[in-house]
């Protein structure tokens, strides 16, 4: 398989008992800012959490950074690779911002004489330089966040998988977070589940659009743009063209067809 | 010069372009320089290559040389073959090794955790895969600054404590702590003879629960994080149930040798096989059915085992002579050690299944 696609999934499916998660979602990703958007409820965080290692898939296959992510033995050599910051996750109140990002390098096996300085690095890049020897429960929300981002990224992975990261962040943040999501995205395959639509436009190279467990759109950010046409009035704003692209895009996934197909299931 | 500098007034240093000049690097290295000029100097060369390069080499020149030579030989042959490379790192050009940087201490002690788990240590078990490297392939991208670490006691202390997690910082301690004064309160303050039995048949369960709010989802607050990483597996479990005996086995058995004796009881060590065993059923149990039902069920079967002895009669040397059965002589015992290797046994055949993707 081709080395520079980091995720290949076929056929992934996931139920949570009754309900059906992802149903034989198909996605191939490169290097790169991916966006993956969909309507709440439509299986970003399965996705995430199966590519994460952290779920198993019903049914279907999984390669991660060539490797097979079912596989026990490959899976550990996946999971140094990778990078992962869950929707919601917890911290330990006590520690600081550095002893948190560097528990999170030692769990991730980064070597010992390079952990010091992979912290410190992490850290900065997301901005928290000043307060690393902060404790975790002084930080702000924000803050917690943007620690999270850090130990997603400090073992330099290349896959990264962010759950929600905008969430919690003010806007003067979140423009800094992307800048560091386009310079991540040089390297690396990073993933971004997202609602907020201006994060897509700023921030990611390409799209994928998940609609009731199943993949309505990929392609690139200036495609799914292009979907939505014209704008009716004069003064158009990028935010307000992928928006109008990613509406379209919804309904075209929900044509008759695929109504009568989710009705049988 | 001992004094800790300011860390804000440092002249020259914000935005002008300065370097340590040749006759301050000497006056420094021998002592002469002003506190001032020292303090800028110090800060200058935590982010300037080549101007700590000079001053270690003209500290080395100077009259502490010999001493830093000597100090260097110490510890390298105090680190060892393999970790000599590391500690050739702490004393090397860049970082003032006469004189302890700002957070170096935080930075040494966060080195030395890294590293703990690395090492193929009394906590891990035969069952876990051998430490390979990352693939060192791959290069860095990080801007190595020279930080000065090297393990210490300290360090090591420190990271045994700290991939403990959750367990002993949270009310687990105080529980066990609980267990151990009630008895004592018992025994001292009610005059209750049977106190030494009652720490004695509580025992068992006490690391049951250290491992129930070490590791799993409900217990570390982490789990979701440390689920995608290669060591969040059996081998944090171990790590953390190592710890949780380090806490329980001296504490409980110390503490019961400290009780006055129960007339036809054993020895204050008698609860260590079974607590292993139990221990180690828990682990084992838990691989299937996760920890805190595992050590709920297991504990919860010991106590309704010891309940009855320990409430029903009032006669305490009865209650004691039902107690010994578990405890007391080599067939109760060598049971608990059969019951321990097998329990281990089938947590080596089930080792993968920490590292296993959370089906639902």
């Amino acid at each position: 398989m081709n080395v520079s696609t980091a995720v290949a999934v076929s056929g992934l499916t996931v139920r949570h008992r009754r309900t059906v998660a992802l149903d034989r979602l198909d996605l191939s990703l490169g290097p790169g800012v991916h966006g993956l958007l969909g309507p709440n409820g439509a299986g970003k965080t399965s996705l995430i959490r199966v590519l994460a290692t952290v779920a198993a898939p019903s049914s279907g296959r999984v390669e991660l950074l060539g490797g097979d992510a079912t596989s026990h033995r490959e899976r550990t050599g996946i999971r140094r690779r990778l990078g992962y910051l869950p929707q919601d996750f917890g911290h330990y109140p006590a520690f600081t911002v550095r002893e948190f990002v560097a528990y999170v390098a030692w769990l991730k096996e980064v070597p010992a004489e390079r952990v010091p300085a992979a912290v410190e690095h992490a850290v900065a890049r997301v901005g928290l330089g000043d307060r690393i020897d902060a404790r975790m429960k002084t930080l702000s929300g924000g803050m917690v966040r943007r620690a999270g981002i850090a130990q997603a990224i400090v073992n330099e992975p290349e896959l990264l998988l962010l759950d929600e990261p905008t969430a919690g962040l003010d806007p003067e943040q979140r423009v800094d977070f992307r800048s560091l999501l386009r310079e991540l995205g040089t390297e690396a395959t990073v993933v971004v589940s997202t609602h907020l639509v201006e994060d897509v436009a700023a921030a990611c190279t390409d799209v994928a659009l998940i609609e009731s467990g199943r993949l309505a759109f990929q392609g690139s950010t200036a495609e799914l743009t292009a979907l939505g046409g014209e704008s009716p009035d004069g003064n158009d704003s990028t935010t307000h063209a992928v928006e109008r692209g990613y509406t379209a895009a919804l309904h075209a996934h929900r044509t008759p067809s695929h109504t009568a197909k989710g009705a049988l299931r | 010069m001992t004094t800790r500098r300011p860390p804000a007034d440092v002249p020259g240093s914000p935005g002008l372009p300065w370097h340590v000049s040749d006759a301050l690097a000497r006056r420094y290295a021998d002592g002469s320089a002003a506190e001032t000029d020292a303090w800028s100097l110090e800060k200058h060369v935590e982010s300037c290559a080549g101007c700590a390069g000079r001053v270690s080499a003209a500290v080395r020149a100077g009259t502490a040389g010999p001493v830093l030579a000597s100090v260097r030989a110490e510890l390298l042959a105090s680190l060892g073959p393999g970790r000599a490379r590391e500690g050739a790192r702490a004393v090397r050009p860049g970082s003032p090794a006469h004189r302890t940087a700002p957070g170096a201490p935080l930075g040494r002690r966060i080195a030395a955790v890294a590293s703990l788990g690395r090492r193929p240590g009394p906590t891990t078990s035969p069952g876990l895969r051998p430490e390979s490297a990352t693939p060192g392939a791959r290069p860095t991208r990080v801007a190595h600054t020279p930080t000065p670490h090297a393990p210490t006691p300290f360090g090591r202390w420190a990271r045994l404590w700290w991939a403990v997690g959750p367990a002993l910082r949270g009310s687990w301690v105080v529980a066990v702590m609980l267990v151990v004064g009630g008895a004592y309160g018992l025994a001292y303050g009610a005059g209750v003879q049977g106190a030494r039995s009652l720490l004695l048949a509580l025992s068992p369960v006490l690391p049951l629960a250290g491992v129930a709010v070490s590791y799993g989802r409900h217990a570390d607050p982490l789990y979701e994080i440390t689920a995608a990483t290669p060591s969040g597996g059996l081998r944090l479990l171990l790590t953390r149930t190592a710890a949780v005996l380090a806490v329980c086995v001296p504490l409980l058995t110390a503490g019961g040798a400290l009780l006055p004796p129960v007339a036809g009881f054993p020895g204050a060590a008698a609860w260590l096989l079974p607590g292993l065993a139990l221990t180690l059923a828990t682990l084992a149990l838990g691989s299937f059915v996760g920890c805190r039902a595992a050590a709920a069920t297991l504990g919860g079967g010991w106590l309704l085992a010891v309940t009855g002895p320990l409430l029903g009669p009032v006669d305490t040397a009865a209650s004691a002579t039902a107690l010994a059965l578990y405890f007391s002589g080599p067939a109760a015992q060598g049971g608990w050690a059969a019951a321990a290797l097998a329990c281990a046994a089938l947590l080596v055949l089930r080792r993968r299944s920490f590292d296993h993707l959370e089906s639902r």
